[in-house]
């Protein structure tokens, strides 16, 4: 008998328990820029994007992420984000590479639309789903030495966030 | 094999280090805290997600089929394991189909679990656990003391020696910024080396096939995007009938977890990248016999936050190692007594049944009152010293007869004197209740 | 109101006063109090062992002693806990009551004729607090509240401290004092170091048990903090 069989065999159907349905009463009074503080990113105006990093790039679609390990400052877009907690939702197609916002070295994220929280997030995300998405909140972390926070573990070291109307 | 009492006495020996642990993991629950007592619907949220897993457990078995059919048709490869034997046996195949002798791996405590490290190693392949917690346990030969904060019961001497030995910092150099910097750069060749990434699963929806990873450093994407070859490893219990239960879940994960908002990354693995192979393992290994008991199906529903680790009073004071399974902490220990009664007796022990942990837990795992149900599994199977197992029946007996129980009285505080004693381990470090003359009963009797 | 004053074992052997200042205080409030008098014990001690399969003669001797009585009242959260959730016969679950939550949702008392010109640091039992809800707990998202401290807020004189850590356990846990010795005297000693950096002269709760371990640590370092049980303050002139 193959594992599947077995395991599925030893599930015993059990009493019925619905779903509890969509989560109602979710709290919507957030501020993104304040989330995006709270989770190290940083928020610029269009006009300071330019005088910080005038050498950020954009990438056309390519196949080999590796060939993005030397990029400095990568200018992408995110299609909305979430006033809770700071998260972008990112998808595959509009990035030049899945692993694009993990390997440069410092991301820059144009939004223009904020939902506000994960509720709605998702409802927003109820259409035909991407290959690949994520949220992204802030720069990459870690605190595992003795709790010291350090940003920059093995991600972008830094997240420059820019709200676009 | 040290139990966890003899464990915890050790690790208790070094005061310094025990009030260090102990203070660093409160103020990780006070984080917690202060997050989860700013959202109003926290509580509802936590019922939220508990009705959710209940009702996906009482459907296991065809979420399953329905995560395994949409998986498949978003072009993954869906594996099934029994046991750990036979995970592992599944992942060393399709790295050997590769042909690569080294890969990354990002957390995963389903493969500490399975010891896949061990297994993989005396097959001729390395396994670089890429997140930083892990890589740094892993280059001293232990095993992560917390799910979340692998390297929890390290300090910034321990690391800055440890990557002095096996990175060739300077020694001396205790600086976290520093020392993660250069476990940064040598990771990352890793990362652009590795044709084959294993990754851990928080959740799988079975409504869409896909799973999501949640990361802070970004580690599990650095590896699996790169990465010919992606092999997911989940247990069966992390199914989520859909999308967008995952607000809830996603909403409590961190906040429980560390106290951030969401975890830097929470990335939904839908399909794989064009040219790129992607595998599920899904494993049972004791899961379906948990889920067949009322009693402790429940502790199937963890979302593995490690919240209850960091409010455990016992845990912060006697460290991850004490509970000598990956899992450590309360949740540990009632998933430990499933896989090997035997060897993990002590364990539904190590507790005071404060509670503390069920009331913290984001899916309201009633933890402390399974922790009561093993002990009464456990002695049932025989698992007590013999010792323990004559002065439970003494007492029972005592208890059980009013006469006997007064005379049993005035011996105990006519002669317990006697009992201090270094023998008596109450008295090693505290003193003993002065008996008093006369006993409420006989007080009562002559007023 | 006629009530079953249950004693459990340890504190009828080893803290009387405590049974004495229950009696007297339920008495005082106009309670016909009974005690039955071949009362001995709760039956936790086995079945937190892991020998509930054990108690079964215990259980049937408190079902002797208690069964005919509506209100059984006891100065133990732990015991009253455990008679609540495993007791075999409902009518004992269903009639038995920490005497701090039968002052307050029973009798509802507003007011006693008690003094206690103190400094107290307040301890939270564990299976008072999350078991029985005496008090709100800090892991729940939820509005502030504690029996314990509406009662001693009747009292005269009283100071509430309390630790940093409000609700953390000491570390008593039944056999756990024993088997994990060196963990349940760590929790102790910690507990303890708030309650002395608050200057308190007593550490008080609703649970002897929990007194009991912490008192033994005190003795032994030669601290000249005392412990009462919460019933001796209330029923303190």
């Amino acid at each position: 008998m193959s594992a599947r069989e077995e395991i599925l065999g030893k599930i015993y159907a059990q009493s019925e328990i619905n779903h509890p349905g969509d989560f109602q009463g979710a709290s919507e009074d957030f501020d993104f820029k304040a989330a995006l503080e709270v989770v190290g990113a940083r928020v610029l105006t269009a006009e300071a994007l330019e005088i910080e990093f005038p050498g950020r790039r954009r990438y056309e679609k390519i196949l080999d992420g590796l060939s993005l390990a030397e990029v400095e400052v990568l200018e992408i877009d995110g299609e909305f984000g979430v006033a809770e907690n700071g998260a972008i939702w990112l998808t595959e197609e509009a990035l030049p590479h899945r692993v694009a916002p993990f390997i440069c070295q410092h991301l820059v994220i144009n939004v223009s639309k904020i939902v506000p929280n994960m509720h709605a997030a998702y409802a927003e995300l109820n259409k035909p789903n991407s290959s690949f998405g994520l949220f992204l909140a802030g720069p990459s972390k870690t605190a595992d030495i003795e709790q010291s926070l350090v940003i920059g573990a093995h991600g972008a070291r830094s997240l420059t966030v820019v709200i676009r109307a | 094999m040290l139990s966890h009492a003899e464990a915890s006495e050790k690790f208790i020996a070094d005061a310094e280090r025990t009030d260090w642990h102990d203070e660093t993991l409160w103020f990780v629950r006070e984080k917690r805290d202060k997050v989860s007592k700013v959202l109003p619907e926290w509580e509802a949220l936590r019922e939220h997600a508990s009705q959710i897993k209940d009702h996906t457990l009482a459907n296991l078995g065809s979420y399953l089929q329905a995560f395994e059919e949409k998986a498949q048709a978003n072009g993954i490869k869906v594996h099934w394991a029994a046991d750990a034997a036979e995970h592992n046996a599944i992942v060393h195949q399709i790295i050997a189909d590769q042909g690569s002798k080294i890969l990354v791996k990002s957390k995963s405590m389903l493969t500490e679990e399975c010891h896949l490290n061990d297994y993989l190693a005396n097959k001729g392949i390395e396994v670089v656990d890429t997140d930083l917690g892990e890589r740094i346990v892993q280059f001293r030969n232990e095993a992560p003391s917390h799910i979340v904060l692998p390297a929890i019961h390290l300090k910034k001497e321990d690391v800055g020696e440890t990557f002095h030995q096996h990175l060739g910092t300077p020694k001396g150099n205790k600086d976290p910024q520093f020392l993660t910097e250069a476990a940064r750069q040598h990771l990352r060749g890793h990362f652009l080396a590795s044709e084959v990434a294993i990754t851990g699963v928080n959740f799988a929806i079975a409504e869409t096939g896909e799973f999501v990873v949640c990361t802070n450093e970004g580690n599990a994407d650095m590896g699996a995007h790169l990465a010919k070859v992606h092999i997911a490893c989940m247990g069966i219990e992390k199914i989520i009938p859909k999308r967008e239960d995952l607000a809830v879940f996603l909403r409590l994960l961190a906040r429980s977890a560390t106290g951030q908002l969401i975890t830097t990354y929470s990335s939904h693995f839908h399909k794989p990248r064009e040219g790129q192979e992607m595998h599920i393992v899904l494993l049972d290994n004791g899961r379906t016999r948990q889920l067949a008991d009322p009693k402790y199906k429940n502790s199937l529903k963890c979302i593995r936050c490690a919240a209850c680790f960091n409010t455990c009073p016992v845990y912060r004071r006697s460290g991850g190692h004490s509970y000598h399974q990956p899992v450590a902490g309360p949740i540990g220990s009632i998933l430990a007594p499933n896989i090997d009664k035997k060897a993990n007796a002590d364990l539904p022990f190590a507790s005071t049944l404060c509670g503390s942990c069920s009331n913290v837990c984001p899916v309201k795992i009633n933890i402390h009152e399974q922790l009561w149900f093993w002990r009464q599994d456990l002695m049932a199977a025989g698992l007590a010293p013999v010792s323990k197992t004559i002065g439970m029946k003494l007492m029972a007996f005592t208890l059980a007869h009013p006469a006997i129980y007064r005379i049993g009285g005035v011996f105990i505080r006519r002669f317990s004197g006697l009992l201090n004693t270094s023998l008596n381990p109450w008295y090693k470090q505290r003193e003993m209740p002065e008996a008093p003359k006369e006993s409420f009963q006989e007080w009562y009797k002559k007023r | 109101m006629r009530v079953a004053l249950f004693v459990p074992c340890y504190i009828d052997q080893f803290y009387p006063q405590v049974a004495v200042a229950s009696l007297e205080l339920l008495e005082k409030l106009g309670c016909e109090v009974i005690v039955p008098i071949d009362q001995t014990c709760c039956g936790q001690p086995m079945a937190n062992s892991g020998f509930a399969s054990s108690t079964e003669g215990c259980d049937a001797n408190f079902t002797n002693n208690f069964e005919g009585f509506d209100y059984i009242v006891g100065p133990s959260g732990s015991c009253v806990l455990h008679l609540k959730e495993h007791h075999p016969s409902e009518k004992i679950r269903n009639s038995v009551y920490e005497i701090c939550e039968f002052l307050t949702d029973i009798l509802k008392i507003s007011s006693l004729q008690a003094k206690f010109p103190h400094r107290v640091g307040l301890h939270q039992s564990c299976h008072g607090q999350r078991g029985l809800r005496l008090s709100s707990m800090s892991e729940r998202n939820e509005k502030p509240f504690s029996k314990l401290e509406d009662l001693l807020g009747l009292v005269e004189g009283v100071e509430i401290l309390k630790p940093e850590r409000a609700d953390e356990c000491c570390g008593f846990g039944g056999t756990f004092c024993v088997t994990e010795e060196a963990v349940s005297v760590k929790m102790g000693v910690d507990r303890i170091k708030e309650h002395d950096a608050n200057a308190v002269e007593y550490i008080v709760g609703a649970d002897t048990s929990c007194l009991m371990h912490m008192e033994g640590i005190l003795r032994r370092q030669g601290s000249k903090v005392q412990v009462k049980h919460i019933v001796e303050i209330l029923n303190h002139a």
